[in-house]
């Protein structure tokens, strides 16, 4: 197993353009076991193309991405087997049941079958779902399908787990308990990459917070040292000073001008 | 989960696939699911019931097949009748690659295509080409299926009547198309992702199913009307250059070569070709494989140069014909809306196409056995009715939409009346579908049969006018856009018939008015203040009604 010193993922120099447009301009990250990692940043800055470069997603790429010291590009998948992922637009196959789709997803991960049903059932359980583990997801609420989508990206007891935008819409106990499981999962030396525009969530949990913009790491540090370094109050703010974001009420005052127009 | 025939049959040939790399257990996995899947592929409205309905389970796709039978009776002839080998079964088999074609490149498109599986699946411990075989040995085996369905009658009749040469000839031609056409369509769509993106791809798919499907549609009308298959069979065949560049030819090459031991260079060509070109083919999807996932991505990327546009001629054309703000609005919803929803072009353009091409046709037999001379002086003209054909099927269609659900938005309108809603649909329908497709036939009409018809071109708009006010009437009433398209497939399809007889009696009061001094512009003349009438109250219905 890799020490404490020895970072789980690395990066360097990675970019990534889509046709003419450049994504990700240089990212360089070295990411250690039991962190829980805020990746925040605005829209289309390069985030879920980060995340889903390190998935094996999205070829392509120039720079280099080694996980579990391994280098991504070489074709093999293994290292997957030790990563889960909750997508931020989570698909799922929902005319299979949630039976049916937990144990397919787990025998992906190179489970049984019996010990993913076994796994996936009493995930159900505890997360209130036991009555609609025969359902067909198609009948599920939101809520109730990212509980599914989450209890996928369990499955393995993953060393790194991807997470983006995982708490849309769940109810606050729900929310409450799963934060919960992250601070647990953390402390037991797992490293949780965690996405969200929820600056409130982020600033509680993460040890680590890194902010993209641009296709490039603008911030990186505990919140704490980014709060003083900015000299601002919460992350939100510190978000809007470091993407260079100050007219919020002007642009407010303008809009609502618009809206009483008619 | 369930376990499945095809897949144990699979399973023999397990070797095979880990020779090619392939992690075979999950392949099979993949497979499995997605067999399950299809098996389930519900009318959306049945998928809100949240209790378990009775298993009705069943692949939708295997309970087709009988009809692939049926249809394929029509190849039956080329293998008995008498003739070159070289030509009756290029024919047919001209005919079977188009279809399996047709049909690869409407129904299976969406599993070529499939976006889930990437993130579902890829994001797991399974390597890309392990998918991309689950993908293509799932498409293959529905091709299977429904060739050896659509060729089954041909197959067995070709064994009891040209012998078992013939007949493992013609199983193992069979296989090699599937694999071709598999294959170059993926390499086509992979050839379209690398200079466009997603939208173009979708765009360029519902095209190509619109005209395949108005091809088969029209062209059966016409190939039975025109030609006389017997002449073809007895013409003697010529090798020229340009017919290497035509696949089906390379396929009627063995029967020559191995049957009649024919061999002249070009069989032999022929032949070859027919071997080497499917197996390149698969080998070089095979290789390609990698670089068509990665352009999927882009199906999700569109490029984002959308040029401005202004108002534009839309706009123009609703202060035009609409009366009231509110009708305006639905105009140019409508017509935006048939403009870009893909699904409701792939359900009206073709028949738009077939009442585009019916009045034709019979002019077309009619010129044959009587000449033009007769034709321009006679009524022949009456043809023209069957542009209605198309009125009753897309006033249908445009109740419905990929998007039902976003109907919600009626609900919030500040409305109490659908009057505004339906006319300025209706008026959408009619300007941009009808109308020029109208005018272009009266143009035509107008070149055949001379000025004399110009009243009569008026008369017939004025009655289809008509028609779409009554069509309206006895239909069930639907908000624009509203309905799920799976509905749209059971019922409703019988009030189409008593509403064509509504239409022919139209006509046929016309037929009578041209007998009668004067009767013509009587019959404008009541059909002007009908329309009127008809046009102002047909719509005045509640909205709560809806």
């Amino acid at each position: 197993m890799e020490s404490h010193n020895e970072p789980i993922i690395t990066i360097r120099g990675l970019e990534k353009s889509f046709g003419t447009k450049k994504v990700l301009k240089g990212i360089d990250l070295d990411v250690y076991r039991g962190q829980i990692i805020g990746y925040i940043g605005p829209n289309g800055a390069g985030k879920s193309t980060t995340v889903k470069i390190m998935l094996g997603l999205i070829e392509q790429y120039t720079g280099e991405v080694k996980i579990f010291g391994q280098n991504i590009s070489s074709g093999n998948v293994e290292y997957k087997k030790r990563i889960g992922y909750v997508p931020e637009v989570a698909e799922v196959y929902d005319s299979l049941t949630g039976r049916e789709y937990l144990t397919f997803i787990g025998e992906l991960y190179g489970l049984d079958y019996d010990v993913a049903d076994e796994k996936a059932k009493k995930l159900m359980e505890l997360f209130n779902l036991e009555k609609v583990y025969d359902s067909r997801i198609s009948s599920y609420s939101k809520g109730m399908r990212q509980k599914v989508v989450i209890i996928s990206s369990l499955l393995n007891n993953p060393d790194i787990l991807f997470l983006d935008e995982p708490l849309s819409g769940m109810d606050a106990n729900s929310v409450m308990v799963f934060k919960e499981v992250l601070a647990e999962l953390a402390s037991q030396g797992k490293t949780i990459f965690y996405s969200s525009h929820i600056m409130e969530i982020v600033e509680k949990i993460s040890s680590r917070i890194i902010l993209i913009n641009d296709g490039q790491i603008v911030a990186d540090g505990s919140f704490d040292e980014l709060k003083e370094k900015s000299m601002e109050g919460s992350l939100e703010e510190i978000f809007n000073e470091l993407t260079g974001f100050n007219e919020h009420k002007e642009i407010a005052e303008e809009i609502v001008s618009i809206v009483q127009g008619v | 989960m369930k376990d499945f025939k095809i897949l144990r049959f699979i399973d023999k040939f397990r070797g095979l696939f880990e020779s090619f790399g392939v992690d075979y257990d999950t392949m099979r996995k993949i497979l499995q699911l997605k067999f399950i899947l299809d098996e389930r592929r519900v009318p959306t409205v049945m998928q809100n019931n949240t209790s378990k309905k009775k298993k009705e389970e069943g692949n939708s796709i295997i309970k087709s097949l009988w009809f692939y039978i049926l249809l394929g009776l029509m190849l039956v002839p080329f293998v008995i009748l008498e003739g070159n080998y070289l030509f009756k079964m290029s024919i047919l088999f001209g005919i079977l690659m188009f279809m399996m074609m047709t049909i690869l490149i409407s129904d299976f498109s969406s599993v070529l295509l499939d976006l889930r599986d990437k993130d579902i699946i890829l994001s797991k411990p399974v390597d890309g080409k392990t998918l991309s075989a689950a993908k293509t040995v799932h498409i293959m085996i529905y091709m299977f299926y429904i060739t050896f369905s659509f060729t089954g009658p041909a197959l067995i009749v070709s064994l009891f009547r040209s012998g078992f040469l013939f007949f493992i000839l013609f199983l193992l031609e069979i296989i090699l198309m599937d694999l071709l056409i598999v294959a170059l369509t993926a390499l086509l769509y992979l050839l379209i992702l690398k200079f466009f993106d997603g939208e173009k791809l979708k765009d360029i798919i519902n095209y190509v199913q619109i005209i395949l499907t108005i091809s088969l549609s029209v062209g059966y009308q016409l190939i039975g009307r025109l030609f006389d298959f017997s002449d073809i069979m007895n013409i003697d065949f010529v090798p020229k250059w340009w017919q290497y560049l035509i696949p089906s030819m390379w396929f009627g090459g063995p029967f020559e070569l191995i049957i009649n031991k024919n061999y002249d260079a070009h069989i032999i060509a022929f032949s070859a070709l027919a071997l080497i070109v499917p197996i390149l083919a698969i080998i070089i999807y095979v290789k390609l494989t990698p670089t068509f996932e990665s352009n999927l991505q882009k199906l999700n990327n569109s490029s984002g140069n959308v040029k401005v546009k202004d108002k534009g001629l839309n706009f123009y054309l609703s202060e035009i014909f609409c009366r009231t703000k509110e009708e305006r609005t639905f105009f140019r919803f409508a017509t935006n809306m048939m403009k870009k929803e893909r699904n409701f072009k792939l359900k009206t353009y073709p028949s738009l196409g077939i009442s585009m091409v019916f009045p034709f046709v019979f002019l077309l037999s009619a010129v044959k056995n009587e000449g033009w001379a007769h034709l321009a002086n006679s009524k022949m003209y009456f043809n023209i009715y069957f542009v209605a054909l198309m009125i009753p099927t897309i006033l249908m269609i445009i109740g419905y939409s990929e998007k039902y659900k976003a109907a919600w938005i009626y609900k919030m309108l500040p409305f109490t009346n659908t009057r505004d809603i339906f006319k300025g649909t209706l008026k959408a329908l009619i300007i941009n579908l009808l109308l020029p497709m109208y005018i272009f036939q009266s143009i035509i009409f107008m070149f055949i049969f001379k000025g004399r018809i110009a009243v009569d071109l008026v008369i017939v708009f004025l009655n289809i006018m008509l028609f779409v006010v009554i069509c309206f009437k006895f239909m069930k009433k639907t908000l624009p856009f509203s309905e799920s398209f799976d509905v749209a497939n059971q019922s409703k399809g019988f009030i189409v018939i008593p509403l064509f007889l509504v239409i022919l009696a139209l006509g046929g009061v016309h037929y009578v008015a041209t007998k009668i001094d004067y009767g013509r512009y009587i019959f404008m003349l009541i059909l002007l203040i009908a329309n009127m009438f008809a046009w102002k109250k047909a719509f005045n219905i509640s909205i709560e009604n809806m």
